[in-house]
């Protein structure tokens, strides 16, 4: 043909044993597979928070690369997402009986029609800018959720009661949670690997490299980041939703915090942007482990393992871009598409 | 006889400094057209306005007999305008395969035909090897042949190239010229700006002058090598006699 | 009525010194063409460290200027070398996450060593106000408006009459072309950050006698001082005083108008607008946001 290949040659078999854009590997499925095995072994209540904490982080932590990995819209402010999905479906629940089987739908709805007219109204802004008006965003329902006392219950919080009932999504078992926040984080996975060997998935990536050259091959970059945006909040609030089942207490001080839209980003960051495992790995990582400094140091560091992640975050960043994922498959040898 | 692109009166300034006065001049369907020109004549602002990077301070456009002045670009690529960045622009972290299916992704549905399609163009323009290569290993060369296989999987009507045969080998250019030649043998209708002057006059039948945003000289090769006009406008300017 | 001047008239002052604070953003901003997330953070140990230098030596803060800006600066120049240097070739993400992670890790050694208890320092002249013409002010906000403007013109004059403000200007408007005649681009950022960051230190001494620091302070400040920044125009000094003087007002007015809390929200909201209107902003140059900054 035209001379020696340069490339590697796709191996014959189907299955791959690293990760990879568009297809499903064995590292995933038994990654899955451990994660089913953890859920429902009814292990200790502890050890149970810690992996309903780590799913619900790592769902989290995909939806929000759907918009900075994948479309290149860095976010500051996906707690704006996370929160309105929170309210929405525990305001319904509590005030209207409404249950959040629904008004988590209704919640991810809300917040995407928020991120469509974000996204339409700031995408022209670059880099740092839209990142601020991201963070704008995100204080301002900070600021309302604090003081619209009588929808959010204000500095008090809202509370749901702790009845248990299907109708409700308030389980007695941990197990059950650990199953419904890991179906969570199945569901947005599958979303992901979809999107990003779609076509639509195919030219977000082109309009994150290069939006000029994307717009001159016929993709319209603002519908295409508006649309990525759009599914990333609404991944995000129902995550919220799930956080309010489980938590049953919604403080606006936390759930609109920029402390919480940084965790959405830095997962993402560290475990590897614009690949599906890596905000999985940042979390299935990060989650844990905080927990468990935060467990071992007590108050007495308070600050240590967030002092530890800022440090780590510095050095991912400047060294190893790829984040963990890049990391991984290296060691396996393969090379890595993604953000590197 | 229909002109494929109308051009008239188009004139666009920046600010203070005006890239083009009111220039016109009419593209044939099947046409190979190149332009050609000193450095600041206004041949990438012409690009921009026809391929809908910028909207024109003045003047007309007409594509397939409608208006088009200020259209965006995505919008030119979908009624079958094509172009390629002088300076190549590729999709840094998709492969070369990706970077061109992006492309004919405007003619199939799927992902899967989009990528048998752009194989099917990179083999056209001698990238097959290279199909899943990451474009950071592509030389410059190889960057601009990238460019010219995104705009031919577009299968446009009208491509807009610019300057794809500066900074190739010999034997590189004589392959593109080829390329070139044969697009416009299938009809597609082609504008050609280039620099390296003996590989556009040798190949394109009709030749634009561009200077200081004026069209200064349109016709055959021949007639414009001894125009005058022609002569002054590069005097005193480094050409590329590669 | 006179309420509504004694609003604005504390909104000035204290506006100046948000602005004070914001002068080094906007530089750092305008030349490096990089957001600085840890910005809040620079202000916050400068602030223990006027604190400290009260505390400990029983200074004031506006002597411990004399340690503080140049620890400061010496600071922002060790920051540039190991973090800001080698994330600049990189794409802007690099940057935005690296100074995000060095803003976590200064909050939280700033936790670790102090606590999550307020510290102030006595205000200096037992609290007294001045009266100027109709008007009411402590002495600390009469001090700290002077110092900003005097930092305005000695900012200002530096950038027209000085070489390096010359080679400021320029790598401000071209980095590129400035490099190419013979400016000395990465001393110039290295200049510029440091700078930025000493300046931080000059606006935390003046803020000291009228705020707490905590170690989560800085993410107050660094808000408002990116919107003074936006609204102001990215790389603008005078840009900065304006746009901290407008935030600074709003702010008076809506604090009591409405309730003190909404009144934050005010300047997001103002914030937004800009964005959405005028992204350059009051004195910036015209498509900045939209072109483009290291892409």
């Amino acid at each position: 043909m035209d001379g020696v290949p340069i490339a590697a040659e796709r191996p014959l078999s189907r299955w791959r044993l690293m990760p990879e854009r568009g297809t499903l590997s064995l590292f995933e499925l038994l990654l899955a597979l451990l994660c089913v095995v953890l859920a429902v072994l009814g292990l200790s209540q502890n050890v149970q928070d810690v992996l309903i904490q780590t799913f619900l982080w790592a769902g989290l932590a995909l939806a929000w690369n759907v918009a900075g990995g994948y479309a290149g819209l860095i976010s500051f402010g996906h707690a704006s997402f996370f929160g309105v999905g929170a309210y929405t479906s525990t305001i319904l629940l509590v005030n209207y009986g409404l249950t959040p089987w629904i008004g988590l739908w209704l919640g991810g709805l809300l917040a995407a029609v928020v991120a469509g007219a974000l996204t339409l109204i700031c995408a022209r802004l670059r880099g740092p800018f839209f990142i601020l008006s991201t963070l704008a965003v995100a204080e301002v329902f900070r600021i309302a959720a604090l003081n619209w006392a009588s929808l959010t219950g204000g500095a008090e919080g809202f509370a749901i009661l702790p009845t248990p009932s299907v109708f409700r999504m308030v389980f007695v078992s941990k197990t059950t949670y650990a199953t419904l926040f890991l179906g969570y984080l199945v569901t947005v996975y599958c979303i992901t690997k979809v999107l990003e060997g779609s076509r639509y998935g195919l030219q977000l990536f082109a309009v994150r490299d290069d939006e000029d050259a994307a717009s001159a091959a016929g993709v319209n970059p603002l519908l295409a980041r508006t649309g990525a945006m759009c599914l990333s909040a609404f991944l995000t609030a129902i995550g919220g939703s799930l956080f309010a089942q489980y938590f049953l207490f919604l403080d606006p001080t936390h759930v609109f915090s920029p402390e919480l839209s940084f965790q959405f980003a830095l997962l993402p960051a560290l475990g590897g942007l614009a690949t599906a495992i890596g905000p999985v790995l940042g979390a299935f990582v990060i989650t844990p482990l905080s927990e468990m400094l935060r467990s071992y140091f007590g108050g007495g560091a308070a600050g240590l393992h967030l002092a530890i992640y800022g440090t780590v975050l510095v050095v991912v960043m400047l060294y190893f871009p790829g984040g963990i994922a890049a990391a991984l498959a290296q060691l396996a040898g393969g090379h890595v598409k993604g953000a590197s | 006889m229909t002109f494929l692109l109308e051009i008239r009166d188009l004139t666009h300034s920046f600010g203070a400094l005006q890239a083009l006065a009111g220039v016109s001049f009419s593209v044939r369907e099947g046409e190979l057209l190149g332009v050609i020109g000193p450095n600041g004549a206004g041949k990438s602002t012409l690009y921009n306005l026809i391929a809908g990077a910028l909207a024109p301070t003045s003047g007309e456009i007409r594509f397939k007999g409608t208006s088009v002045a200020g259209w965006k670009p995505y919008h030119a690529a979908r009624a079958g305008v094509a172009r390629t960045f002088q300076i190549p622009k590729p999709y840094r972290h998709l492969s070369v395969i990706e970077n061109v299916a992006l492309s004919a992704l405007q003619h199939d549905r799927t992902v899967k035909a989009a990528r048998a399609s752009a194989q099917a163009v990179l083999a056209e323009v001698g990238l097959a090897a290279y199909a899943e290569a990451p474009v950071s290993i592509l030389t410059a060369g190889l960057l601009k042949r990238l460019e010219v296989a995104r705009a031919l999987a577009l299968r446009p009507s009208l491509v807009l190239f610019d300057e794809i045969v500066a900074g190739l080998t010999p034997s590189e250019v004589k392959g593109m010229t080829a390329l070139v030649a044969g697009l416009s043998a299938r009809g597609i209708t082609v504008i050609w700006v280039e620099h390296v002057l003996y590989a556009i006059m040798t190949t394109a039948p009709r030749i634009m002058v561009l200077h200081r945003g004026d069209v200064i000289a349109d016709g055959a090769p021949e007639k414009l090598a001894k125009d005058s006009a022609v002569i002054k406008a590069y005097l005193g300017e480094e050409m590329s006699l590669a | 009525m006179t309420t509504v001047g004694q609003l604005i008239f504390s909104g000035l002052l204290i506006g100046s010194i948000y602005a004070l604070m914001s002068m080094g953003l906007t530089l750092i901003f305008g030349v490096l063409r990089i957001v600085n997330f840890a910005h809040g953070e620079f202000l916050m140990i400068a602030m223990y460290g006027a604190w400290a230098m009260t505390r400990y030596l029983g200074l004031n803060p506006y002597i411990a200027v004399a340690a503080v800006v140049p620890a400061m600066f010496l600071f922002g120049g060790v920051i540039y070398r190991l973090i800001i240097s080698p994330g600049l070739d990189k794409p802007h993400l690099v940057v935005v996450f690296a100074t995000m992670g060095l803003a976590i890790l200064m909050q939280n050694i700033a936790l670790m060593l102090f606590s999550a208890d307020l510290f102030d320092v006595a205000p200096l002249l037992g609290g007294r106000s001045f009266i100027i013409g109709p008007f009411y002010a402590k002495a600390e906000l009469l001090i700290g408006f002077a110092v900003a403007v005097a930092c305005t013109i000695a900012l200002r004059f530096m950038l027209q009459a000085t070489f390096l403000g010359k080679a400021i200007r320029a790598t401000v408007q071209d980095g590129e072309a400035a490099m190419l005649m013979g400016i000395p681009v990465p001393r110039i950022f290295l200049i510029t950050f440091a700078g930025g960051s000493a300046l931080v230190g000059l606006a935390a001494c003046v803020m000291m006698p009228l705020f707490s620091v905590f170690p989560t302070v800085g993410l107050n400040f660094v808000l408002i001082a990116f919107v003074i920044v936006v609204l102001g125009g990215m790389g603008s000094v005078e840009g900065a005083l304006i746009g901290g003087i407008c935030i600074g007002v709003v702010q008076s007015i809506s604090s009591y108008y409405v309730a003190a809390a909404y009144g934050q929200m005010f300047f997001f909201i103002l914030f937004l607008l800009v964005m959405i209107f005028r992204p350059a902003g009051l004195l910036g140059r015209r498509g900045e946001a939209t072109i483009g900054i290291n892409d």
